[in-house]
């Protein structure tokens, strides 16, 4: 037992030395970086300076509130459609149900290189590219096929008899779906969408390839830039930008765990 | 004669099937899905295709040309190269963030406590790619945090040129890919082990195993499904790799650590050669797919086996 613990506590030290490097580096200001040596620690007040000058300067104010969108309404949004998709099957019985569901399901098995170009191409010729509503669509469907695998699976957990009652009641399919279904699926719906939205907040390929201007990019894409040209005259400035659109993530994703990991752990395998 | 009969016979009854009652309101609930699956995955993935046997700059239209791409491709050194670079990378993740991860969750299942053992490695999870990258190209510098830390404590390597030299770059960035990686395993096989039913591990200890071979012969054996999805997710994921060595080296210096995922976005994007990029996105798909198929079949016909 002591043992184990001893172990466990020494990796997870040297998992944190990147984490404490980037919070020591982050706190000291570009102009006295060469008075500190690396390993030492920065102060606060330069932190919140070059966080500020990363969001102003670096421009990630101005993707932030884009990103926000796309990583709230795409999955929701995924979240529906996976479900829909799943309720279709399971308790509708849909004809060739599995085939349709590998339909869905076999896209994520592609690299997304594949539809990269074409996409680009196709945005440009609908004036999608460059735009909020281009971006929410991709993202829905990237998130889709994800969503659609777990509901069905969280729906299958449920007994056929629930939707039979519901039918004998009266209730609309419509309604079944709505009202009992979807309420009594909650913790798997809640478990994708914590998953897609951290995924899609931290996508770089989609926002590099069909987005062009600072207020539609999203803010990861902002970040990279933010390095490429901040990254040797002022190294601080880059990492206080990437602890600052770290934060929602991590927090999101650390707050969440436990649900997270219940939710997926009913859904899966 | 009598077998035709025979399944003619098994055939009316299905004919005479009544209908589904809500066949109508089931295909309005699966049709968005498919629908937006079809239009923005497969019909790219389609044309993707189509493009890789065309000579297409993005202007104007594509001009066929056959496997011409194709033979490009393979005659390219630096093609080759990220050919290479992949293979390192998805060897290195089912190595690394895979059998760390599994060790995380042996070590810290059963523990009081478990998450708060757990938690350092969940962090880096949560990060960007693009923000691992920003990190690590900060600590991997040349004479940067990493270099000064061994120089510090006397050992070998300070000197070394992490980012720069190939391969040792690749290798390093998986690095960074374990350290973001790993927790989201320890986080799966964590699920796993809760899941592994008590009473034959209470009876292989009471019969005295312990230790490395109660795992081996029980615990290990008992994973397996899971340890099937892990690897097979890794192998995927590690073949698409993009986002870490875009904010480390954007697959330089020169083109000695790219992968394929960024050989196709260079050759699409940056040098306006559409149609090569399509095929190197197609042979991407191509070994993905491949690799998944064979790698399921051979897990299915092991489990089997057993």
């Amino acid at each position: 037992m002591i043992a184990r613990k001893i172990v466990l506590a020494i990796l997870g030290l040297l998992w944190l030395v990147p984490v404490y490097l980037l919070l020591a580096n982050a706190s000291k200001l570009p102009a006295e970086f060469g008075d500190y040596g690396l390993w030492e620690p920065g102060n606060i007040g330069a932190l919140l300076t070059n966080m500020a000058d990363a969001w102003d300067r670096g421009r990630l104010s101005q993707g932030i509130v884009s990103t926000a969108i796309y990583a709230v309404v795409s999955p929701i949004i995924a979240v529906l459609i996976g479900a829909a998709a799943g309720f279709a099957i399971v308790a509708l019985r849909l004809r060739n149900g599995f085939f349709w569901f590998v339909v869905i399901f076999a896209s994520t098995i592609f690299p997304l290189q594949m539809i990269l170009m074409p996409l680009f191409v196709g945005y440009a010729e609908t004036g999608l590219f460059n735009t909020r509503v281009g971006m929410i669509l991709v993202y829905t469907v990237i998130a889709t096929p994800f969503s659609a695998f777990v509901m069905r699976n969280f729906f299958t957990g449920i007994a056929h008899q629930v939707f039979e009652a519901a039918v004998m009641d009266g209730a609309s399919t419509w309604r079944i779906f709505w009202r009992i279904y979807l309420p009594m699926s909650t913790s798997a719906l809640v478990a994708i969408f914590i998953l897609q939205a951290t995924f899609i907040w931290n996508d770089l390929l989609l926002g590099l390839t069909l987005t062009q201007s600072s207020e539609i990019r999203p803010v990861i894409t902002a970040l990279s830039a933010l390095q490429s040209t901040y990254g040797g005259s002022a190294m601080s400035t880059v990492l206080a930008g990437g602890l600052l659109v770290s934060l929602p993530t991590v927090i999101l994703f650390l707050a969440t765990q436990r649900a997270f990991s219940r939710g997926l752990s009913l859904g899966q395998f | 004669m009598s077998l035709p009969t025979a399944r003619q016979a098994d055939l009316v009854p299905q004919q005479r099937r009544p209908k589904n009652q809500f066949w109508l309101s089931s295909i309005g609930f699966v049709a968005p899905g498919v629908l937006l699956v079809a239009v923005v995955l497969y019909l790219p993935f389609l044309w993707t295709t189509y493009i890789s046997f065309t000579e297409y700059n993005g202007l104007g239209d594509p001009e066929f040309i056959g496997i011409e791409n194709y033979r490009d491709m393979f005659a390219d050194p630096a093609f080759l190269n990220s050919v290479l670079n992949t293979l390192y990378w998805v060897v290195g993740t089912i190595a690394l963030p895979v059998g760390l991860g599994l060790l995380i969750a042996v070590l810290s299942h059963g523990l009081p406590n478990a998450t708060l053992f757990r938690l350092p490695f969940l962090i880096p999870y949560a990060l960007s790619g693009v923000a691992v990258g920003v990190i690590w190209s900060f600590v991997l510098q040349t004479n940067g945090a990493l270099s000064q830390a061994l120089e510090f404590f006397n050992l070998p390597g300070s000197e070394l040129r992490w980012l720069l030299d190939a391969p040792l770059n690749t290798f390093v960035m998986i690095g960074a890919s374990t350290w973001q990686g790993a927790g989201v395993n320890a986080l799966l096989f964590g699920i796993g082990l809760q899941s592994i039913p008590k009473e034959p591990l209470e009876a292989a200890r009471v019969d005295g195993a312990s230790g490395f071979t109660l795992f081996r012969t029980m615990t290990w054996p008992m994973l397996a499904p899971l340890t099937t999805v892990v690897v097979g997710l890794s192998i995927v994921g590690s073949l698409k790799t993009f986002d870490i060595i875009w904010g480390m080296t954007k697959g330089g210096p020169g083109r000695v650590s790219e992968t394929l995922a960024l050989t196709m976005y260079k050759e699409t994007f940056v040098n306006n050669a559409y149609g090569l990029g399509a095929a190197v996105a197609l042979f991407l798909t191509v070994v993905t797919v491949l690799a998944s198929i064979l790698y399921l079949r051979r897990q299915l016909a092991h489990s089997r086996s057993i």
